[in-house]
């Protein structure tokens, strides 16, 4: 603005000394040099301005300022669609290895106006929606500038709408593009394909090997696993705001919104309508309406007028029938009205066939069933029918329209992109791809739901055992009574030691007390809580009992019965005392119970049974900062342990055997009561700040406890299996 | 002349500002009006365009709806997809109904017992005008069994030729409008949604029952190897992956240093097994690598993988460019432990549910066939992915995942609080009124079901009770016992016999137990099943001991879906042999649950009263019963269920069932 305001300063001292009536022409004449110098001076005096803001010259133009291209006649055709292709036979895979990152990289090449030998254009120069398109690609993670870089190419030239297209020219624009190669990993866009008389099914102009990302495509045309089918865009849906609706049941059973149907297909709706009334509605266009109104945006039956797409709303199923092409842009306003479709077109790939699950959101019924889709319809459960409507919620596009509808025309067509390059992305890197259920749950499923990391159901073999890992200090005397006890359990395959001490050796080896099993000490770096649960290369077998290096009033057969739980229920924390939390109505927190209670919902670590893949997820998957908090408190982290088991399988613990303390009721007394208080205030404590950092409470309160077979039975105590049970 | 002058100096001012004017900015103007050169370096995105505003749609409203009619498409010719060529009219009613073109001449045994599997199962049927699909077995090349045209081929439609083994015999009739299922067909000649992809079967492969899967524990053991490359003659060798940049280049394989392979392997033990995507021989591989609980890595496959119609490849295998080793070799060893646990899990799963027998393989066949058949009723794509299994989770019963007891946790849902006692009175015949008032007392009874299945005649009065009670006059048949009665309204059954005595509190506290473990039955009275090494077969023993694989089902709480499995999935022939012999129908229904869940049933305090020992089953019945299965999946467990305070030195007061207790 420098040059503005110099002139600006000079002008004013000027005009006093001039007649008025020159006045007025000089100012005139003045604004309009300025004007012009400004206009000037922008590009002028500001080189760095241009630099740095990317809005003045170079991206804002005007689309008729783009540079024509003009197209000799005999410029080269690229060969037809090759339909034999696949990823691994026509997708170049060596340009997208330059991405660490698992995300392919996709060039736009800049918009060209082409012209024939007459100076005739090829086409229109683009649309609004593959602008909004291209540019959702330009803002997105996947686009480069670098078109050496590049993976994926997409041509600017529009072909969404084959009508527009003068089909060998536009091929011809495609062959000159700078690095089309035979349409090697180019992508192409198009949702309206073929062309009268016999409307193929993908888009006729000769594209060679380049991917087709197409609406409408039909079993012989679709390359699996090349193609990828996309919904028909409708620009209707984009400008209505529809509310959202719930599950339920609607006004019409089965509703048909579409114009311009085939006269035997009308027929059969009508003979539906005829049959069974008032539950189907069978629209057609308007005829008689008055000046002015939006003919698109009404559908008639007989003289009654219904708004479009509003009416969408009332019905539970809508049909989408296939016209002469078989995607229909019905669907995308179907969707999102939230009416379930009944898609009648055989032989059609329905959007996006390859990760979404169609069957959960839509019907599909063959054309020559049309007659009877009423009672096809109707055989469904109203649950499933529920659950259908909930699944719309989350199809793909249902969320680009809604997001259309709040007029965020940015996002309208970036979601599709994304998932476009999202399903190409994952033929390209397999191993990091969604899976089918990530597509297709909706977040409601989610929530409250788990899946279980161990989820097959599997009795180890008893001959892998179990490795014990204690925890210790410095009481190495205890510590050698434990190792001594511990032994004598035939499941134990390994014992380690975690020396969690920084300033004291452990003792020689010499020292260690001699058992069967290998015995191994690992010294930590830091005397942290967390230690006891960091997944040591040193631990082979799957199952882990982590002890305490003060308890030794376990019996071998106790231990023993404990391992064989655990194979039972590898996936859940399998140990002795047990404890419970309930809620506090006075102070409305959870509190923790250590009393004899007839439930229980955790167990301690002090002495439990776990799998070994439970350290892994302690040690880095342990939500917000729960493992910090355990370690700067040196306590609670058995109940963070509960808590994520808990909370990843949605299973209860299981206790085992009628223990309820480790240490014998005298040794507690001499503790004090004080001591105890403040102990269960601070578990409490535990409790309420995991529950609020899991977002929920996890633990499940069970009433039963393992115990042996025979376990009090009226039966020869030597012919159980473990006799040797402690009480208490 | 000073008005001049200052016109004069006013002009040149002007003039000047015009000669700047044109000289600055006329090379801007220039610029403007000449196509921009990008710059390099600067990154820019799609531009802005200043009339953006002004770009039309790609289609204008009018147009939209569809330009102009146009007679339904023909199918293009020879070309096949469902819609076209399958003619489901053929269907309604009973489903999939198929009919197996028999043998002719002499026919292998595998052929036989295929036939014979078919014929047991609950799609067959014997006339060819009442199926809907027309099975033909193409099994064996050698017997050149498939040259010959069938009688009712009508064009192929509606027919599907099962070939086991990529047959090399010359198709003598053109295949028309049949659907073909074979082993590892090309990507280019299977027809997706009408063709059915089969696994690549070894000669070998067992008809039924068949391995279990290899796999002893959920992860990995340490510091076994990541890779498993194949060798010739249908072994494997783990490749140490540290030192070979290569792993399946052919120079490392032409020089195995000392530390890189391993001797050969029937069965891969590493992580992850390299499969090669070209030979369709290759997918044998594949299976072994599935069953062996190794994480396939098939690199650029040219076939169908098998039913990857309704399964989930993604869960279990890896699909990767063989032109990118370096990255695929980094995203394998890069992998996290949870990845590597649910795909290692899943491999073992479908293996099990689908692959380890001919017999699994045929009705997985069918089963997705009828699920197109079926279209909305069919499988959600969850119960063919999780366990048990589309074949055990009947899409009749259901297609909802809650309505399972398998999927609770899944689903986020749980069991009904509730429980329908089904009270089974054979002969004597007394009503087993203190039995009902028992059961009746539990707060959680919701109804009491009473199956009158003796000679004599229903009793006029029952005894009054605080929910409904509903008598139904059943067959003198012991299977009707466990048929879906539509009556039953809750998802928990406790089945018991007239004869049982059960206190509330057990029953209580037993339903308790189910619900944490709604897939499982929950039982009383327990026995076992042993391998009798004298008589080289099973054994059924009753006597208390220290373990036990059964629930007697005179007392138990299970899922009603069993039920249900129990009626529409068992072979006939084994409903019959239940009918025979009554004892055996414990036995029979503790076979369903545990070749289900994979695991023991539960046993709950309470039953060793005072009663008479139940009669112990025919010998011979648990053998025939492992003989149709084809395997033994009864399991054992050692613990018991109690509650938290059983028979603990602590005060009375202070015990939820102490009733339990009383001996």
């Amino acid at each position: 603005m420098c040059a503005s305001v110099k002139y600006n300063i000079r002008g004013p001292a000027l005009i006093p000394r001039m007649k008025t009536k020159h006045r007025i022409y000089y100012i005139t004449l003045f604004s309009i040099v300025l004007l012009g110098l400004i206009a000037t001076g922008m590009f002028q005096f500001w080189p760095h301005s241009i630099e740095s803001s990317n809005d003045w010259n170079v991206e804002k133009r005007s689309i008729r300022d783009v540079p024509v291209v003009r197209l000799p006649a005999d410029s080269p055709i690229p060969e037809r669609g090759d339909l034999s292709c696949r990823m691994h036979t026509c997708f170049d895979v060596y340009r997208c290895g330059f991405n660490p990152k698992n995300k392919i990289k996709v060039y736009i090449y800049a918009l060209k106006k082409y012209v024939d030998d007459f100076g005739v254009s090829v086409s229109n120069t683009i649309s609004r929606e593959y602008n909004e398109l291209l540019m959702a690609i330009s803002d997105s993670d996947y686009y480069t500038d670098d078109i050496n870089r590049a993976c994926l190419f997409v041509p600017s030239i529009d072909v969404l709408n084959q009508n527009t297209l003068r089909i060998k020219e536009t091929a011809q624009a495609m062959a000159q593009l700078s690095r089309w190669d035979r349409g090697t990993n180019h992508l192409l866009f198009n949702m309206l394909p073929g062309g009268p008389p016999d409307y193929n099914t993908a888009l006729d102009v000769p594209r060679d090997r380049a991917l087709l990302a197409g609406g409408g495509f039909s079993t012989w045309t679709y390359r699996q696993g090349y193609d990828v089918s996309i919904p028909v865009y409708s620009p209707l849906s984009a400008e209505v705001d529809l509310p959202e609706k719930g599950p339920g049941p609607r006004q019409y059973f089965l509703l048909s919104s579409q114009v311009g149907l085939h006269p035997e297909y009308r027929e059969d709706l009508e003979a539906l309508q005829v049959k069974h009334g008032e539950s189907v509605l069978v629209l057609d266009k308007c005829t008689n309406l008055s000046e002015g109104v939006l003919s698109v945006r009404k559908r008639c039956h007989k003289h009654q007028v219904f708004d479009y797409p509003q009416v969408l709303q009332e019905a539970t199923f809508c049909v989408v029938l296939r016209g002469a092409r078989l995607g229909q842009a019905v669907l995308s306003d179907v969707l999102q009205a939230g009416c379930v479709p009944v898609v009648i077109a055989d032989s059609y790939i329905l959007p996006f066939s390859e990760v979404l699950d169609w069957k959960r959101a839509s019907v599909v019924v063959p054309e020559e069933k049309m007659s009877d889709v009423y009672s096809i319809l109707q055989s469904i459960p109203q649950r499933q029918i529920e659950e259908m409507q909930r699944q719309l919620f989350m199809e793909p596009a249902r969320r680009e329209n809604w997001s259309a509808a709040n007029h965020q025309m940015n996002s309208l067509i970036w979601p599709r992109e994304q998932w476009d390059s999202q399903i190409i992305n994952d033929r390209i890197y397999p191993y990091a791809a969604i899976s089918y259920e990530e597509w297709n749950d909706p977040p409601a499923v989610k929530w409250g739901s788990v899946s279980n990391p161990l989820f097959l159901p599997l009795i180890p073999p008893q001959s892998q055992g179990f490795t014990a890992i204690v925890l210790t200090y410095d009481r190495v005397e205890s510590l050698f009574r434990v190792i001594t006890e511990v032994s004598k359990v035939p499941s134990l395959s390994k014992l380690l030691v975690v020396w969690n001490n920084q300033n004291k050796n452990p003792p020689e080896d010499s020292l260690w007390p001699k058992i069967r099993v290998p015995l191994k000490v690992v010294r930590t770096a830091e005397n942290k809580l967390s230690n006891r649960f960091f997944p040591y290369d040193e631990i082979e077998t799957e199952a882990v009992l982590a002890i305490d290096d003060d308890i030794i009033m376990l019996t071998s057969d106790e231990l023993q019965f404990g391992y064989e739980v655990w194979r039972e229920f590898p996936d859940r924390l399998v140990g002795y005392p047990g404890r419970l939390h309930l809620w506090d109505h006075e102070m409305n927190k959870w509190k923790y119970e250590s009393e004899w209670t007839n439930e229980v919902s955790m167990v301690l670590t002090g002495a439990a049974f776990y799998h070994k893949y439970f350290n892994y997820l302690y040690t880095y998957k342990m939500p917000g900062d729960i493992k910090n908090w355990v370690d700067a408190h040196m306590n609670c982290e058995d109940i963070a342990m509960n808590f994520l088991v808990a909370n990843v399988t949605g299973k209860a613990v299981i206790k085992v055997t009628p223990r309820k303390k480790f240490k014998c009721p005298e040794c507690t007394a001499i503790d004090g009561l004080s001591l105890d208080q403040t102990h269960m205030v601070e578990r409490s404590e535990c409790i309420n700040k995991f529950a609020s950092v899991f977002g929920t409470m996890p633990l499940k309160v069970v009433e039963h406890r393992a115990d042996p077979v025979l376990y009090k039975d009226d039966f020869p105590e030597k012919l159980k299996s473990f006799p040797n049970i402690g009480s208490l | 002349m000073q008005s001049w002058r200052r016109r004069k100096s006013l002009w040149l001012a002007l003039s000047a500002s015009w000669l700047l004017l044109v000289l600055l900015g006329g090379f801007s103007l220039l610029r403007l009006a000449l196509p921009p050169r990008p710059r390099p370096g600067a990154s820019q995105g799609w531009p802005r365009w200043l009339d953006a505003e002004l770009l039309q749609s790609f289609s204008q409203p009018g147009e939209l709806p569809e330009d102009a009619v146009s007679p339904p498409q023909a199918p293009h010719g020879g070309s096949c997809n469902w819609e076209s060529c399958f003619d489901t009219s053929k269907c309604r009613g009973d489903g999939l109904k198929v009919f197996v073109y028999p043998a002719v001449g002499t026919i292998s045994e595998t052929h036989r017992r295929i036939l014979a599997s078919i014929e047991g199962s609950r799609f067959y049927t014997f006339s060819p005008a009442g199926a809907c699909l027309l099975l033909l077995l193409s099994l064996d090349a050698q017997t050149g069994e498939c040259s010959s045209m069938p009688l009712q081929w009508n064009r192929g439609r509606n027919h599907l030729v099962l070939r086991l083994h990529p047959a090399p015999c010359p198709r003598t009739f053109q295949l028309g409008q049949a659907m073909v299922a074979e082993a590892s067909p090309t990507v280019d000649s299977f027809r997706p949604g009408f063709d059915v992809a089969l696994p690549f079967l070894p000669e070998a492969h067992p008809l039924r029952g068949g391995a279990p899967g290899q796999l002893r524990q959920h992860s990995p053991q340490p510091g076994v190897a990541l890779l498993a490359l194949e060798e010739e003659r249908g072994g494997w060798r783990t490749a140490d992956t540290g030192s070979s940049a290569c792993p399946w280049d052919g120079r490392c394989e032409q020089d195995p240093g000392p530390g890189q392979t391993q001797r050969q392997e029937t069965l891969p033990n590493a992580t992850f097994c390299l499969i090669s995507g070209h030979r369709p021989e290759a997918a044998s591989r594949f299976l072994q690598a599935l069953q062996a609980g190794c994480i396939p890595v098939l690199l650029s496959p040219r076939w169908e993988l098998p039913f990857s119609e309704v399964i989930d490849w993604t869960k279990a295998a890896i699909v990767a460019d063989e032109r990118l080793p370096l990255q695929v070799l980094a995203a394998l060893q890069e992998m996290s432990p949870a990845r590597v646990l649910a795909l290692r899990q899943q491999t073992q799963f479908l293996w099990d549910a689908y692959f380890s027998s001919v017999e699994k393989v045929i009705h997985t066949t069918l089963e997705v066939i009828q699920d197109r058949i079926f279209g909305t009723s069919a499988h959600p794509s969850l119960l063919w992915n999780s366990p048990p299994g589309a074949l055990l989770a009947l899409s009749t019963f259901s297609t909802s995942p809650q309505d399972f007891p398998f999927y609770y946790l899944q689903q986020g849902s749980r069991p009904e609080g509730r429980f329908s006692a089904l009270i089974w009175v054979g002969p004597p015949g007394q009503p087993p009124l203190k039995l009902i008032q028992a059961v009746a007392g539990s707060q959680h009874c919701a109804q009491i079901l009473v199956l009158w299945s003796n000679e004599r005649p229903l009793p006029s009065r029952w005894p009054e009770t605080a929910v409904p009670l509903t008598v139904i006059d059943g067959h003198r048949k012991v299977s009707d016992r466990f048929y879906p009665y539509s009556t039953i309204r809750t998802d928990a059954i406790l089945s018991l016999d007239a004869r049982s005595s059960l206190s509330t509190s057990e029953v209580d506290f037993a339903f308790l137990v189910w619900q944490s473990f709604p897939e499982r039955m929950v039982g009383f009275l327990t026995s076992s099943h042993f391998w009798d090494e004298a008589h080289g077969g099973w054994g059924y023993t009753a006597e208390r001991t220290n373990e036990f694989s059964m629930v007697l089902t005179t007392a138990a709480f299970y899922h009603r879906y069993y039920h249900t499995l129990f009626t529409h999935s068992l072979p006939k022939a084994l409903r019959t042999l239940a009918d025979e012999a009554p004892t055996c129908v414990d036995v029979l229904m503790n076979f369903i649950v545990a070749a289900v869940t994979k695991l023991p049933p539960i046993k709950a305090p309470g039953g060793p009263g005072p009663r008479p020992k139940p009669p112990a089953p025919a010998p011979d019945c648990i053998n025939q019963i492992a003989a149709a299965f084809g395997h033994m999946p009864l399991l054992s467990s050692r613990l018991r269920l109690d509650p938290v305070l059983f028979k603990d030195p602590v005060s009375v007061q202070r015990k939820k069932y102490r009733s339990l207790e009383k001996p």
